[in-house]
């Protein structure tokens, strides 16, 4: 045994153990080698894989613990191996993949959305072929131009070359002539060279479309822009203006004072446009309150303090606009005027508006003619006075703050003394300002009593709108319940995946009428006979088509059915229907005279006879018994025995049969010939076609002749154009991708994107700009 | 006496050369055309008649096969040009202007199953049922050469059908699997598998090319994307479809020739109910092409005729048979829109008119606005019962109206008793089912 051992070699035996283990794994059919590309292996070429020795025992599968275990024995690495139990405590273990045939179905769905989704693409092409009133084949494709000129080389002839050596040389010659006559100095290198710099200065076509975008793009700034002021002219507000208009003055003025500073010129001319504006003011009625809206105001002005407010308002903008802004300008007029008007001045109250505007309003009578040259010394002192203009924005400030003072002045006075205040401020207007002013004062305190009722009427008004507004604002909350709600109902409803193409679907404008039935069916054995009945058949179908035709039997139907409007659809047939409503017009229009011409007949009485007519003769007993018959006995017998013996004896008697009940029966004006139509029936439309929906649409359709003889020869070729024109010898292909709607092209360009954001200039407004 | 002369000018009657027509001055006054409707509708009718007389559908029988007729081949530019196949395994290529035959070659050992053009109509691919996949050159060979194969691949699988892809140079056979093939490799690109069912047909959507579809024979149409590495969907009828074929017009939209005797038009997008169920055949339906303008389709029948169908009305526009055509297998719309050929078990190629009564051959400009003129008529007057029933009527053979016949009872009978049945049981418990939800058994994701 010792000896065994020694002998023993572990590794010899294992290798040993080993091949005697995979002694039934060998491989003996060797792999395929293909040199095609191949994605599904055959069975037969797959060799079975090498099973390792030891898979008939399994080991235990390594687990993360156990490497652990191993860490934890060196103190090293115990730190590691805690992190690592760490890490598989709170990592999550992948969850083991699908079953295959779960993994293909998802797999499968998504494979089928995508080609759904692929397939609604042509949806609208589809939709709008099918609603196409003529289609063309092959369809019509898009053409492509190129630019051909763009690639030809330009040509290099000998002629070409010594005409434009002549015109250079020309041209020379000309320069050189106007060098020496005119003395022209242009240079033309440096012409020459702006010329080639521009002719090289070529964009690129993405330059040029984001110039264009950039364009595009302020464009619409400026469109949006010139909407905005307009939607805010339209705001009504009476206060927005003001402050708008406030605002739009600040700004101006400090644009003025920039401008002082940096172009004096530019800053005269605006003085001067300034002084313009003052003086239109002047001259129009504006801010005066002798509007409609200020005398409006002026009656409630009484009782609302507002109001008033307001008013004074008005007349300080007034005052304002017609300040005189460069006193300073003119400081040597002025001063010149000032010892005229010394004596006012020492009643002159800075914060009393009216003395300052009446003096205000003397000054322009004589600087009227003088501003003209009043920029004219500006300009000429303009290096001189610099400073000057500082104190003269300084002076524009006070003026302002003067103002402002002013309005709040006013507003002390009137705030309290509330009633009787109102005529004292009216009053003291008058002192100052035009006498019609005083009228109005007057005026409005014999309207007080009136105003009241106003004032009433306005409330009532007010309360009333309220109560609309309530109302509405309840119906509106209502709709939008209703509208929350449905969302939820419609969740219900099954997705219609060719919702879509129906949404896409357009109704046609010209409708046809659409027979989908079995045909007719016949023998073939038949044919001859069949054929020969065939022959015969169309000219009677003929003749039945002319015995309609025939209005005398018509003409009571038409009259009958017209009164119960329906049944139109025959007689569209049997006459045409435009001539006929007017017919029917003049129809009753003549009826209408006949009536009263023959007021005294009774004419329906007459109709009802001529229904019953027949009928009464159907319902008769004739007697056919002769005078002297059955009374051979002689005279004498009574008349009772005579009758008696009449009606035993049937042979006498002639019973006529009861007549057929009309479908007219129960109907007074009501008369259906019966008789007339039963050639024409069979040519009649019984219901209406499967398209139409009315009778009304049908009828419409078939109403209007489109032959050659009834309609110009254009509409003729329009009308009777085919649904489907194919041209002879030319392949149809399918449908191509060129069909398509393009989708939108991904931007990649920043202006382009933010021009895209953009929200879009509302329809109205582009119109009015327009 | 004063005589009152009537003087007109002759430039508004007399032309100015011979060539040109007279000059008829109309008044379009309406009310000095009382009758314009009745006119019209007198036109109508007699327009219907013509129609029917002039209807001679038949233009032509090309015979030279040996052995029954099993498959066309439509070449995708040339309209003169188709190849057919028939059960001896021979392919006859034909020259249509000309009436003949220009080119045999005997492609197969056993049925030719499929043939088909490659995009540009270079190449012909047929398979057959000896498992091969041949590629032919489309120009005949020289006058010494011999005809051969340009290529030939021997298939793993059975191969029943063959479809070549309208825009890139992949092919889709299927037989046993559902195999995508390129042109230039000789193993294919990928096979799809759904069941173990053999699959007889397939048809590539000529506008979304990715896209195709099989019929299989346990009953079920499959939807396949090339590109995708398993099937989309399949349905289930109540029946096995025999042919399938897509609009080309109307990219999610086909049509499946049932054996059931109806056709049954689906949208990819919705396949629990067909669209439309196209009934009238008497017999298997055996194959379905549409027309390039993808608003009819038509449809050969087992019953030994040829129906032609809009491809949204369920019943049929038109049939045509003749004495001697024996069961339809294959039909075919020319790409111009003006011709069908159907094949059939007799060995004849048949060509009709699409249009039944379209006059052939030069139309001068009068002659076709008189044509539109009529066509108009008819179809504005399509509704009124005498135009209908000229326009509708149809000599059939007889086993045709016999088998209607009894189509017919049959169905009445069932009607009868389902509504026996409904009488007889709880309300609600027997559910008026319509009649396209009838013939889908499931749909499988």
């Amino acid at each position: 045994m010792e000896d065994g051992e020694e002998h023993h070699n572990p590794k010899a035996h294992k290798k040993l153990l080993m091949a005697i283990g995979s002694f039934g794994n060998i491989q003996h059919i060797q792999k395929s080698t293909r040199d095609e590309r191949q994605t599904l292996q055959d069975e037969f070429q797959l060799g079975k894989s090498v099973r390792s020795a030891e898979s008939h025992h399994k080991p235990r599968a390594v687990v993360l613990n156990d490497l652990v275990q191993i860490l934890r024995t060196s103190s090293k690495h115990i730190k590691t191996g805690r992190k690592l139990k760490n890490i598989q405590s709170t990592k999550k273990v992948l969850e083991k993949p699908l079953e295959k045939p779960a993994a293909d179905r998802i797999r499968r769905t998504i494979g089928y959305e995508g080609v759904t989704k692929k397939l609604g693409r042509w949806d609208a092409v589809v939709a709008q072929q099918r609603s196409a009133e003529t289609q063309i084949f092959p369809i019509p494709s898009e053409t492509i131009y190129v630019n051909t000129a763009a690639h030809a080389k330009s040509l290099k002839t000998s002629i070409q070359s010594a005409l434009a050596k002549e015109l250079e040389a020309s041209k020379l010659k000309l320069h050189e002539l106007r060098k020496a006559q005119i003395g022209d100095t242009a240079d033309e290198k440096a012409l020459a060279q702006q010329e080639r710099e521009l002719r090289q200065k070529k964009i690129t076509r993405d330059e040029l479309f984001a110039r264009r975008k950039e364009l595009a793009y302020l464009k619409m700034r400026e469109s949006q822009k010139s909407a905005k002021s307009r939607m805010q002219n339209k705001i009504k507000s009476k206060k927005f203006h003001k402050l708008q208009k406030r605002q739009k003055i600040h700004e101006q003025m400090k644009e003025f004072e920039l401008l002082q500073k940096t172009n004096p010129e530019a800053a005269l001319e605006k003085l001067n446009a300034l002084e313009k504006i003052r003086v239109q003011e002047r001259a129009s009625l504006r801010h005066k309150n002798t509007g409609t809206w200020a005398k409006n105001l002026q009656m409630r002005a009484k009782y609302d303090r507002d109001v008033r407010k307001d008013l004074a308002e008005q007349l300080a903008v007034g005052r304002q606009l017609t300040e005189k802004k460069q006193e300073s300008d003119s400081e040597t007029e002025f001063k010149m005027t000032q010892d005229v008007h010394e004596e006012e001045d020492k009643e002159y109250d800075p914060f009393n508006p009216w003395t300052k505007r009446k003096e205000a309003g003397k000054a322009p009578t004589e600087k009227a003619g003088s501003h003209v040259s009043n920029w004219r010394k500006y300009w000429t002192e303009r290096n001189q006075k610099a400073k000057f203009l500082e104190e003269h924005r300084k002076d524009l400030k006070d003026v302002q703050h003067v103002e402002n003072v002013d309005v709040v002045e006013e507003k002390l006075k009137s705030d309290p003394k509330p009633k009787p205040s109102m005529k004292k401020v009216k009053k003291s207007k008058v002192s100052f300002e035009n006498g019609w002013e005083v009228e109005k004062v007057y005026h409005e305190s014999n309207v007080t009593g009136e105003s009241k009722i106003i004032d009433n009427i306005f409330e009532g008004r007010e309360e009333k709108l309220r109560a609309k507004l309530t109302k509405k604002l309840e119906n509106l909350k209502l709709r939008t319940d209703r509208l929350k709600k449905a969302p939820a109902k419609s969740k219900k409803v099954k997705k219609d995946s060719l919702k879509n193409l129906k949404d896409l679907a357009i109704k046609m404008t010209k409708q046809r009428v659409e027979v989908d039935e079995p045909l007719y069916y016949e023998i073939e054995s038949q044919q001859q006979v069949d054929a020969a009945n065939m022959e015969s058949d169309p000219e009677v179908a003929v003749d039945s088509a002319v015995d309609i035709i025939d209005l005398s039997k018509v003409t009571t139907l038409v009259w009958a059915q017209k009164e119960r409007s329906s049944g139109a659809l025959n007689d569209a047939l049997v006459n045409d229907d435009d001539a006929e409503y007017d017919e029917k017009d003049a129809t009753t229009l003549h009826q209408l005279t006949i009536s009263q011409a023959f007021e005294d007949d009774d004419i329906i009485a007459d109709f009802n006879r001529e229904k019953t007519k027949d009928s009464e003769v159907k319902n008769t007993e004739l007697q056919l018994a002769m005078p002297g018959w059955g009374s051979w006995a002689g005279a004498g017998i009574s008349q009772e025995v005579m009758e008696r013996r009449n009606k035993r004896n049937t042979r006498l008697l002639l019973r006529l049969a009861a007549p057929e009940k009309r479908r007219d029966d129960n109907k007074d004006n009501l008369f259906i010939n019966e008789t007339s139509t039963k050639h024409a029936r069979q040519h009649m439309v019984s219901s209406v076609p499967f398209p139409f929906r009315s009778l009304a649409d049908y009828e419409a359709s078939i109403r209007a002749p489109i032959g050659r003889n009834f309609v110009p020869e254009t509409a003729f070729r329009m009308l009777t154009r085919p649904s489907v024109i194919t041209r002879k010898g030319q392949v149809i292909e399918p449908m191509d991708d060129s069909d398509l709607v393009k989708p939108e092209r991904r931007l990649r360009h920043i202006v382009d994107k933010r021009i895209k954001r953009l929200p879009k200039v509302p329809q109205n407004s582009q119109k009015a700009k327009k | 006496m004063k005589v009152k002369m009537m003087s007109r000018n002759p430039d508004n009657y007399v032309r100015e050369t011979k060539l040109q027509q007279h000059k008829l001055p109309r008044n379009y006054d309406p009310s000095l055309h009382p009758l314009e409707g009745p006119r019209e509708y007198v036109r109508a009718l007699n327009a219907t008649k013509l129609d029917r007389v002039f209807a001679k559908p038949f233009v032509c029988n090309l015979s030279g096969h040996r052995d029954g007729v099993s498959c066309f081949g439509k070449h995708p530019k040339l309209l003169s040009a188709l190849a057919t196949g028939a059960y001896d395994g021979e392919v006859r290529i034909w020259d249509l202007a000309n009436r003949l035959s220009v080119r045999s070659f005997v492609a197969h050992n056993g049925f030719v199953r499929g043939i088909a053009y490659a995009k540009n109509g270079e190449r012909i691919f047929t398979v057959g049922d000896d498992k091969t996949i041949k590629v032919w050159n489309s120009l005949a060979p020289e006058v010494g050469e011999e005809e051969e194969p340009v290529n030939t691949v021997q298939s793993r699988y059975g191969l029943h059908g063959i479809s070549h892809n309208r825009k890139d140079n992949s092919f889709a056979t299927c037989g046993e699997v559902c195999a995508i093939w390129d042109e230039q490799h000789n193993d294919p690109l990928k096979t799809l598998k759904w069941g173990v069912d053999t699959l007889h047909t397939i048809s590539y959507n000529p506008v979304e090319t990715n896209v195709l579809a099989c019929c299989a024979s346990d009953r079920s149409i499959i939807l396949y994307d090339q590109r995708e590495a398993q099937p989309l969907r399949r349905v289930v009828l109540t029946m096995k479809s025999n042919k399938l074929a897509w609009n080309p017009m109307e990219a999610f939209n086909f049509t499946v020739a049932n054996e059931d005797c109806n056709l049954y038009t689906f949208d990819t997008r919705k396949l629990q109910t067909p669209l439309k169920v196209h009934f009238d055949h008497v017999s298997a339906v055996t194959d379905v092409d549409y027309a390039p303008t993808g608003r009819e389709f038509v449809s050969a029948s087992y019953d030994k005729t040829i129906r032609i169908y809009h491809a949204h009305q369920s019943h049929s526009r038109d049939i045509y048979h003749t004495k001697r055509m024996q069961h339809v297998v294959c039909v075919a719309w020319s790409l111009d829109n003006r011709y069908i050929f159907s094949g059939s078990d007799e060995m004849n190629v048949r060509m009709w008119k699409s249009n039944a009564s379209e006059k052939l051959g030069i139309i001068r400009p009068r002659e076709r606005s008189n044509f539109n003129y009529q066509e108009a008529l008819k179809e504005k007057y399509a509704a009124h019962p005498q135009i209908k029933r000229i326009a509708r009527h149809r000599q059939v053979p007889r086993h045709v109206l016999n088998a209607q016949r009894k189509m017919r009872a049959v169905k009445e009978k069932d009607q009868v008793k389902e509504g026996n049945v409904r009488k007889h049981s709880k309300p609600g418990r027997v559910p008026y089912v319509s009649e396209k939800k009838k013939h889908v058994l499931k749909e499988e994701v």
